[in-house]
């Protein structure tokens, strides 16, 4: 709303300069977005209305914001008129020259129109001015009017060319309504702009004996735009309900001045007004003369609200008492009228309290709350002391996302990975590449193709920015990141997934650089699962083909809850293909590895809070053998190391795989595999025939289940 | 080396003497350090030294010549220890040249890695309110029509839900709302994406009691093009207060503390009224802008001040229909946009920076 600084001067006695009157005007809620000045040295305040304000896109209603600010009368006080708004007083008739009848008043609860008789021209200077400076582009003189009363009162009007119409009347209803009731043609309209429009069955219009002539509360029909050889006009002045202008404006693509009044929703006490002060000025700049007569369809007459405000809920709410006069005298000065007042016996004290009556205009004001509002921001927030919300009570522990993502973040860049943030939607094409059809989230309004669909993983993501820092000469990459992917066989799930490229071991002069291979994603994957708490012997991997990994040199992680459920899969690691890597921008030939793992269905295991009992050390002594046995070179090494789980004794505390070989001295197609076998008891020292017998005992027993030979 | 033996000075001043002088002759007859720290051993040995035999023996000398021969023998425990530890250090201090490396060269690289800023200010802004006794929570990035719009009081076709700024869901997904505290997993069918954090309020106070302190980070979208200064998708941060006796007094003093916390500074803080629709009375908060102190600059468009969160007086009817007293309870909430406090905090001039992921740009973060 562009505040033009004479018109408020006109109805606000004030000296105080713009930029006071701009910052008075921001801190009770109205912000002001620039003070400019206009080739004729006017000032214009731009002020952003809140969608609560319908009254104040206007002149009259930010003058009656200042004025209740400075304390100063509201008034017309410029050389315009006297006091308080120059009118002509019109009689109410039930037909005119122009009949109306209102078929929807629930679409339109007041429609009023008055009649008069014009000479179309150019409008005087000053009108014209004031229009240019709010931002309106003069038209002719009774447009401008109507314009002109718009921006002074808040209340749209439109003027029709009442010898253009096809018969004499108005009749307001719906598209549909038309078409199903009424002879001519209701399939669309040509506006104003000259756009030809289809109009859907539930748009309002405003329709003549045969065809609609405007498009109710946003804009006019071409047919019966007031032009040169206008000499009648009938000014509509009315008030339509703010969900079907909503409606009608966003099926039609059309916003304008009209629409967005309202649809935020118009005075319904202003239509009248609203005439009497567009007669009066028409006869003022000598555009013509009103026939003295309303048509006003008013069927069921608004009562306006009461709300009843108590002193001490003020108090309570603002955390400040506001002196009783400065509660009457604001609400006062914003129209609010004060019917009763009444004295509350309260534990406290006595405390006043005030039966309010609303003004129709201000539509927002419903309850006490918002009176409360209404007193606390003209009597002024800076005016508020600070305190706190007194703490009775020690706050739970953090959501449990919350801190395994804090953890997860520390363990990574603790590994050299940096974060990252992507997207929680992609394009199609790379959600595809990563789960079926049938599980993407698909939106149904997307701005672009490359946010249609939700994330299924958030590898996409993570490639694409491995990508980035590739084009960027960026090639040891080492990006993670931790959000929800989305699909449909499941809710929204929290999850962690990194990618690797370029070097595992970097580049030092002591010795010679290695590039990113499996072990080392998964080296990550354990490392994920360690630091949530998970046992390292109850992680597997295994076969999990996914059309974006690399087969062999990829897995599914799943982990077991030790209990007789089967394990449940908790993710991926593995080489990204390369062709996928291609597709997003990365060399083919750089391996690039990926690894994913939902920690929201790691939740279930991981160990409680506080449910650490710590085991006493060890008191005996630990005896440490090493085997190596020669296997088919096929065999996974999972496969011996679960036999050897099987048949050891509980003395066996601890496997580990410590080299593999191949090549000199071992057969084709074999594998020599070591592993570091570690015994100890609790309660004694071992000897080492046991320890012996033990170690006999498994190398038989591979033998046996996988013709392993020792070596 | 011989063993020294143990008759020779059984309870005989002599035979002290003898010792010490056998000691000596030893220690000028040794050199290097291994060869010091067994002689040392086979004199101050805690099981078989000589001196500690010495001292059993003069344990069980008879009571009269007992005292003499102990200082005797503690004296010569005294002598050779410190001649030991006076040997050991000459010959533990210089190292064979042939050991030595260039500690010029570079270390070996163990990559750290930086975490994003926008976890980070997150991470930050969530400590701040922990501190003031606020619970950390998240909730569902996938919502249904009702917690996003309605219970905040926005109807269908509210001027405040733009149709434009609202992505939808081509089809129902079956979303899950974790009710904190309880283990519990709600099902419901979500149709759009969240526009803000502020359903949380609702889907809270649906499930708990007063009093309620809690801060809820997380994503939201809108559907706005990518550029400069907008993005489809953004991190919000959501924060709740309900109890007795809850004023804006009190949304006003938390708001400049957490600004003073989080901008290490004693700027001002005052609120603009403003309009949300499930807050009443309603205010931006704006912070003295910390680049000018208040006397106007680019990055505050020449107020003197800078938006920074929303906030106001939680909407009676929100709490009508989750079943809390109005009458009773008061609560203030507020949100703020992580990133465009990061912009500010950071001085970042392009919000796209935070989703490209370009180590250049998060390197200059910490961990
Ligand atoms: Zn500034």
């Amino acid at each position: 709303m562009k505040l033009v600084l004479p018109w408020l001067r006109e109805l606000v006695d004030l000296d105080a300069p713009v930029e006071e009157i701009a910052e008075t005007l921001d801190m009770r809620g109205f912000e002001v977005a620039s003070i400019e000045e206009t080739m004729e040295g006017v000032a214009v305040i731009d002020v952003e209305i809140t969608a609560n304000r319908p009254d104040c896109l206007s002149v009259m209603g930010l003058a009656r914001e200042v004025a209740t600010a400075y304390n100063a009368p509201l008034g017309h006080l410029g050389p315009l008129a006297a006091p308080p708004l120059e009118t002509v007083a019109l009689r109410h008739v039930d037909s005119d020259q122009v009949g109306v009848a209102l078929e929807d008043p629930a679409l339109c609860p007041r429609y009023a129109a008055a009649i008069a008789d014009v000479e179309i021209g150019p409008s005087p200077s000053w009108l014209a001015g004031r229009l240019h400076a709010a931002g309106l582009r003069p038209i002719n003189n009774v447009v401008d009017v109507t314009n002109y009363v718009m921006l002074e009162v808040g209340h749209p009007m439109h003027a029709f060319d009442v010898n253009r119409l096809a018969g004499p009347e108005l009749r307001i209803h719906t598209a549909g309504f038309g078409r199903q009731h009424r002879s001519g043609d209701y399939r669309g309209i040509r506006t104003l702009d000259g756009e030809m429009r289809r109009l859907a069955d539930d748009v309002l219009v405003i329709a003549d004996a045969g065809r609609p002539v405007a498009i109710a509360g946003v804009m006019g029909g071409a047919d019966s735009e007031v032009s040169a050889r206008t000499r009648t006009i009938a000014i509509e002045s009315a008030c339509f309900e703010p969900t079907s202008i909503r409606r009608s404006s966003r099926s039609l693509g059309l916003q304008t001045e009209a629409s967005y009044r309202f649809e935020r929703g118009a005075d319904i006490s202003a239509p009248v007004l609203a005439l009497e002060r567009a007669c009066a000025l028409l006869e003022r700049i000598g555009a013509g003369r009103a026939r003295g007569t309303v048509i006003d369809r008013y069927p069921s007459a608004a009562v306006p609200r009461r709300v009843v405000l108590r002193e001490h809920r003020i108090r309570e709410l603002l955390g400040a008492p506001v002196p009783s006069q400065e509660v009457t005298r604001v609400l006062e000065g914003l129209g609010f009228s004060i019917r009763s007042v009444g004295i509350r016996d309260r534990p406290a004290g006595q405390s006043e309290q005030w039966e309010i009556e609303i003004p129709t205009a201000r539509m927002d004001v419903t309850r006490e709350a918002d009176l409360i509002e209404e007193v606390g921001r003209h009597h002024g927030y800076d005016r508020l002391p600070s305190s706190f919300p007194a703490l009775k009570a020690v706050a739970p522990s953090p959501d449990p996302r919350i801190e395994r993502a804090r953890l997860l973040g520390r363990v990574m860049t603790g590994a050299g990975f940096s974060e990252a943030t992507t997207f929680g939607f992609i394009e199609k094409d790379a959600a595809l590449l990563f789960t079926d059809e049938s599980e993407l989230v698909a939106i149904l309004n997307p701005l672009s193709e490359k946010f249609a669909v939700m994330r299924p993983s958030l590898l996409p993501g993570l490639i694409d920015s491995v990508a980035h820092n590739w084009r960027r000469g960026r090639k040891d990459v080492r990006l993670f990141e931790i959000g929800s992917r989305f699909v449909m066989s499941d809710a929204e799930l929290r999850t962690i997934a990194f990618a690797w490229s370029g070097l595992a071991v970097p580049e030092h002069w002591s010795g010679s650089p290695r590039a990113v291979d499996f072990f080392d994603a998964r080296g990550m994957v354990e490392r994920i699962a360690q630091a949530l708490g998970l046992a390292a012997d109850r992680l597997s991997l295994g076969a999990g083909d996914r059309p974006f990994l690399v087969p062999g040199r990829s897995a599914a992680v799943r982990y077991g809850d030790g209990a007789q459920n089967a394990d449940v899969e908790l993710g991926i690691v593995g080489q990204l293909t390369p062709a996928i890597a291609e597709r997003r921008g990365l060399p083919s030939a750089e391996p690039v590895y990926v690894g994913e793992i939902d920690i929201d269905r790691i939740a279930a295991f991981e160990a409680r809070r506080g449910g650490i009992r710590v085991e006493p050390l060890p008191r005996y002594p630990s005896v440490v053998r090493d085997l190596s046995v020669v296997i088919d070179g096929t065999l996974p090494a999972a496969a011996v190391r679960g036999t050897i789980r099987a048949v050891a004794p509980p003395t066996l505390v601890a496997v580990r795989e410590f080299a593999r070989y191949q090549g000199k001295g071992i057969p084709e197609g074999s594998v020599s595999l070591s592993f570091r076998l570690t015994f100890q008891s609790r309660e004694r020292t071992l000897t080492d025939v046991e320890v012996q017998e033990a170690f006999d005992l498994l190398v038989a027993r591979l033998t046996e289940a996988h013709g392993a030979r020792l070596r | 080396m011989h063993q020294p033996s143990m008759q020779q000075f059984m309870s005989d001043p002599a035979a002290i003497n003898r010792l010490r002088a056998q000691f000596l002759a030893e220690l000028a007859a040794t050199s290097g350090e291994p060869a010091l720290r067994g002689l040392r051993d086979r004199y101050l040995g805690r099981k078989s030294g000589a001196i500690t035999a010495l001292l059993k023996s003069v344990a069980a000398a008879p009571p009269d010549v007992r005292p003499t021969l102990g200082r005797l023998a503690n004296e010569l425990k005294g002598q050779i220890e410190t001649a030991l530890a006076e040997r050991l250090a000459t010959v533990e201090a210089p190292r064979h040249p042939a050991d030595a490396v260039d500690v010029t060269l570079p270390g070996r690289d163990f990559p750290l890695g930086h975490r994003h800023p926008l976890t980070l200010l997150r991470e930050r802004i969530e400590e701040i309110f922990t501190r003031m006794g606020y619970q950390g929570l998240e909730g569902p990035e996938c919502e249904d029509d009702y917690h996003n719009y309605e219970a905040l009081n926005m109807p269908p076709h509210h001027p405040a839900r733009d149709m434009q700024d609202t992505l939808y869901l081509a089809s129902p997904f079956n979303e899950r709302y974790a009710v904190p505290g309880t283990g519990r997993r709600d099902a419901y069918a979500a149709n759009l994406l969240r526009t803000h954090t502020s359903g949380m309020q609702i889907r809270y106070m649906e499930t708990h009691a007063p009093p309620v302190r809690i801060i809820v980070p997380g994503r939201v979208y809108r559907r706005d093009n990518l550029d400069l200064t907008h993005t489809p998708m953004f991190t919000q941060i959501e924060g709740l207060v309900v109890d007795e006796g809850v004023t804006l007094a009190d949304l006003k003093g938390t708001m400049a503390a957490f600004l003073g916390e989080l901008f290490e500074t004693d700027a001002k803080v005052r609120f603009r009224p403003s309009f949300f629709p499930y807050t009443e009375p309603s205010a931006e908060v704006l912070l003295g802008c910390i680049f000018c102190k208040g006397s106007g600059c680019g990055i505050c468009k020449k107020t003197g001040w800078l938006e920074v969160a929303g906030s106001g007086m939680v909407h009676p009817a929100l709490f009508e229909r989750v079943g809390y007293d109005p009458e009773r309870y008061t609560g203030f909430a507020f949100g703020m946009g992580v990133e465009r406090i990061a912009i500010v905090k950071y001085g970042v001039d392009d919000i796209r920076m935070f989703y490209e992921n370009d180590l250049r740009f998060l390197e200059q973060f910490g961990q």
